[in-house]
Formats: C-alpha cells, sequence, structure tokens
C-alpha cells in the first residue's frame, strides 16, 4: 500500500499536536518488529549529481543522523572528478558514520562496493543499520541489466514544479530499470507541512497516473539556515544545531529510513 | 592572524568595525559572510563586489604578514574552488564567479618580504592594504588604505565561455528526463495556494 505524507506526518508534527503516546518510536514501540540478524545491511540508493552540494549535504547529514541513533551508517558515493569537495574526508566521522569511497564507473561494480561494505558493517556489533549509496544521476538512464542497486532509493525533491519533474524523472528511470524499486521521496525546501504534503500529493498523484506506482513519503525537511550554515562550515547539522528544526526533521527522516531498513529492505 | 583563539580580545569589535569600513569606501564590499572555515583557518570577512568579485579579508597579526600572504592565496584557491557550490546554496549571494576571487590582506604595516611576495602574484588574486584602528569614544574605527598595485593591468580572467548551465541539479537535460508534454505539465504546474518561494539566504554565515 502505497504510503503518503500524511502517514509519517505524527513523526514531523510538535508532540502536542500529534500526541506524545502516538509518537512513533521504532526503537521503543512495543509493536516494533522483531530485531533479526541480517548477513548484509540494507542499501539505499541516493541519486546525487557530481556537483550537487546540497543533496550531497543531505545525503552525508541522514547518514549521520542514522549513526546518531545508535545504527551502523555508512555512505558509499564514486569518486568522480571534482566529487570530493562535497564530502569529508573519507573513514568513521561523527558519532561513527563513516564515509567511504569507491572507484565504481558504473552501477553494477558501485553495487558491488555497497554490497562489500553492508556486508562487513553488518557483522560488527550494532543495532542495525543502513548502507546510503549515491548514484550519479546519469547513470540511471542506462538501459544495462546492472539494477541491483536500485531496490530501494530514496530521492530529496523541493516543492519547485522543475524539481519536482526532475524527480518524477527519477523515479521513471528507477522504476523502468526496477519494477519493484522502492522509490521513497523526501521533500526538502520548505516552510510549512502543507507544502510539502501538496507537493508530494503532485508527485505521487502523476506518478501513479503514468507509472502505475506511487513512491512512498520519507517525510520532510524543513528550509532553515542552519542547514545551509551547516554545509558551508561542513559540519552536520545534528551535531552543529541539534535542536534546530531541521535538524529534528532530519532525525525524523532517519527514522523512517531505519524503521523500512529493519522491515522490508533487508538483502 | 585568522584564528579566533589566539586573537586579541577585540577581533570581533574589529570585524564589526571592518564592516562597516569596507562598506563605506569608494567600491563598496557588501560582507555576506564572517569567519568561514577555509581549508584549515578562518577567513575573517567574506564580501562581494558591486561587479561581483569575491573578496576574502584578512586581518594579519603584526609581525606575521607573510604567513598572511600565503594564507590568503590558500583561501583564495579553497573559495575559488567552491564559489559556485556556495551559490546552489545562495543563488542571491551576489558573487560571479567569472568575476574572480581575491585576497585582501590588512595590516597596520608590511614588511619587506611581504611586500615582494605580494607583488609577485597578479594584483587579481591578492591586494594588500594598510588599516588602522582607533577608538573614537566607545566606537572602534577602521581606516583603510590599499597599498598600489603591483599589476597595473590587471586582465580580468576570460576564459572559454561557459557552457549552458544544466536545466536540472542532477546535472540531467529536459531531453534527458523522457517526460512526456502531460507529464510534465502536470508537475510544472504552480501548487495550488503556493506562496512564492524563498530563496536561498544571501547572508550565508
Amino acid at each position: 500500500m502505497a504510503r503518503g505524507l500524511g502517514d509519517v506526518l505524527h513523526y514531523f508534527l510538535p508532540d502536542e499536536i500529534a500526541g506524545a503516546g502516538e509518537r512513533a518510536s521504532w526503537r521503543t514501540a512495543a509493536g516494533s518488529p522483531p530485531r533479526l540478524e541480517a548477513a548484509a545491511l540494507p542499501i539505499v540508493a541516493l541519486p546525487v549529481a557530481e556537483r550537487d552540494v546540497v543533496r550531497a549535504a543531505l545525503a552525508w547529514n541522514l547518514t549521520v543522523e542514522i549513526a546518531r541513533l545508535g545504527a551502523s551508517a555508512s555512505l558509499l558515493a564514486p569518486k568522480l572528478g571534482d566529487g570530493s569537495l562535497l564530502w569529508p574526508e573519507p573513514g568513521r566521522g561523527p558519532v561513527g558514520a563513516e564515509l567511504v569511497h569507491s572507484p565504481a564507473l558504473d552501477l553494477g561494480s558501485l553495487y558491488r562496493d555497497a554490497a562489500d561494505v553492508a556486508v562487513q558493517r553488518a557483522a560488527e556489533p550494532c543495532d542495525g543499520g543502513v548502507v546510503v549509496a549515491c548514484v550519479p544521476p546519469h547513470w540511471l538512464r542506462s538501459s544495462a541489466d546492472d539494477a541491483a542497486l536500485l531496490r530501494w532509493a530514496l530521492l530529496f525533491a523541493t516543492p519547485d514544479g522543475r524539481d519536482l519533474l526532475e524527480t518524477y524523472a527519477l523515479t521513471k528511470f528507477l522504476l523502468r530499470r526496477r519494477p519493484d524499486a522502492k522509490v521513497g521521496i523526501t521533500i526538502h525546501g520548505v516552510r510549512r507541512i502543507a507544502e510539502a504534503e501538496r507537493a508530494f500529493e503532485r508527485l505521487a498523484g502523476v506518478a501513479a497516473r503514468h507509472l502505475g506506482r506511487a513512491p512512498r513519503s520519507y517525510g520532510l525537511l524543513v528550509d532553515d539556515l542552519h542547514v545551509y550554515r551547516a554545509i558551508v562550515a561542513r559540519r552536520p547539522i545534528g551535531l552543529e544545531h541539534p535542536q534546530s528544526p531541521a535538524a529534528k526533521a532530519l532525525r525524523d527522516v532517519a527514522r523512517l529510513v531505519l524503521a523500512d531498513a529493519r522491515t522490508e529492505n533487508r538483502v | 592572524m585568522s584564528e579566533g583563539a589566539a586573537r586579541e580580545p577585540d577581533a570581533d569589535a574589529q570585524r564589526r568595525a571592518l564592516r562597516r569600513a569596507l562598506g563605506a569606501g569608494r567600491t563598496p564590499l557588501r560582507i555576506v559572510a564572517e569567519r568561514v572555515l577555509g581549508a584549515e583557518t578562518r577567513i575573517d570577512l567574506v564580501a562581494i563586489t558591486p561587479d561581483g568579485e569575491t573578496r576574502l579579508v584578512l586581518i594579519a597579526e603584526p609581525g606575521r604578514e607573510v604567513e598572511a600572504v600565503a594564507r590568503g592565496l590558500a583561501h583564495r584557491a579553497f573559495v575559488e574552488a567552491r564559489l559556485a557550490d556556495w551559490l546552489q546554496l545562495a543563488p542571491d549571494l551576489g558573487a560571479r564567479p567569472e568575476a574572480g576571487v581575491r585576497a585582501l590582506v590588512l595590516a597596520p604595516a608590511f614588511g619587506a618580504e611581504a611586500l615582494a611576495a605580494a607583488a609577485a602574484i597578479p594584483a587579481r588574486r591578492i591586494e594588500l592594504a594598510f588599516c588602522r584602528f582607533e577608538r573614537v569614544g566607545p566606537e572602534l574605527r577602521a581606516s583603510i588604505q590599499p597599498i598600489g598595485a603591483t599589476d597595473p593591468a590587471p586582465t580580468p580572467s576570460v576564459g572559454p565561455p561557459e557552457p549552458p548551465a544544466a536545466r536540472f541539479r542532477t546535472g540531467l537535460s529536459d531531453a534527458d528526463l523522457g517526460v512526456s508534454v502531460e507529464e510534465q505539465s502536470a508537475l510544472e504546474a504552480p501548487l495550488p495556494r503556493e506562496s512564492p518561494r524563498r530563496s536561498a539566504p544571501t547572508e550565508i554565515l
């Protein structure tokens, strides 16, 4: 069943609105799925272009937030051109979040590198986790038969019409390459929840109509000056401004990713 | 010097005075950021000229002007490589990458080595200026006097024309997307009751 933004809004609304008792907690809720040991951590593909600063920063910040939740979190990025400007130094970073550069030049080899990391990290004592694999968007246009990495993908979109169009096209690429792909959308750059809802509904509606599948919602990230400051300062927002609305929203997105990683995206 | 830890206690006051002085000069500089972390140390001020040039202002510690010149060059290289990224975050910043990035090193006095080092570098990359602070009542005031450029004809960097910007952040073009007119119009129509989207902040730090 498709998951809309309304289904996950309780993560993002203040307690007094959502009801503290209903606030999701994937780690402590009585109804949480039982923890299973896995041979490999789930891999989520995240399209990020070589010089797309905002998405790259969101990807790394999301990885750090996943680590802050106590899970294993690795971000794998192909080392292409000057893209290293976007990332911190490879290796373990804040709160154990890890950046791994991959020499991969295509989707298939990136998947193999991601799977290596996923197996290694699954062997370590940790409360689950995720490998976030950054995929150059133009790789998605290929018709090669190497779509294993695209089983689960997360896209960042703003409510801007052009951005929605671009995100829709990426969704289309993903579903063409892998019809069973689970495509998630996080709307960022919004000031109000209603703005994110309208954007997600627009995207999901067009996808359902033309692609036969709607992406699922992975929440929203509020537009916040702290995000831009943290990006320029090259410090994760969750560490630089942990109480900011942007950091809290990012943590909620991380919880959604982890919750799905623990249930339905296991490899 | 540019690291706050070892700085004189009134470094903040100096920067405030500089903001006023730089903004009131013959070519007023618009300060867009303070104490930006460069490769290792901080840039005191980042400013934009009316024609879009990016100026990196460094206050040299007395006796360490040569080091400040070197650091200015390092900061310049660091920022030049990232200016396009900053513009993604703050499109209204007013900086034009093609207008260049220049370090402006300020000190009460420069020794012969600092002057010689700066003279060996094109003036469009680094500039020295005398800077003196004077307390007038409760207010600290800065006076800035540029040192004559040793490169009298700084030539703007004229390279091959920039390729047309990609239409999307992914680097994909409209032709790459492969969406129908119907899909496109459904997605690009203004969202209901949508107010104009706020652009990224002009002042990023």
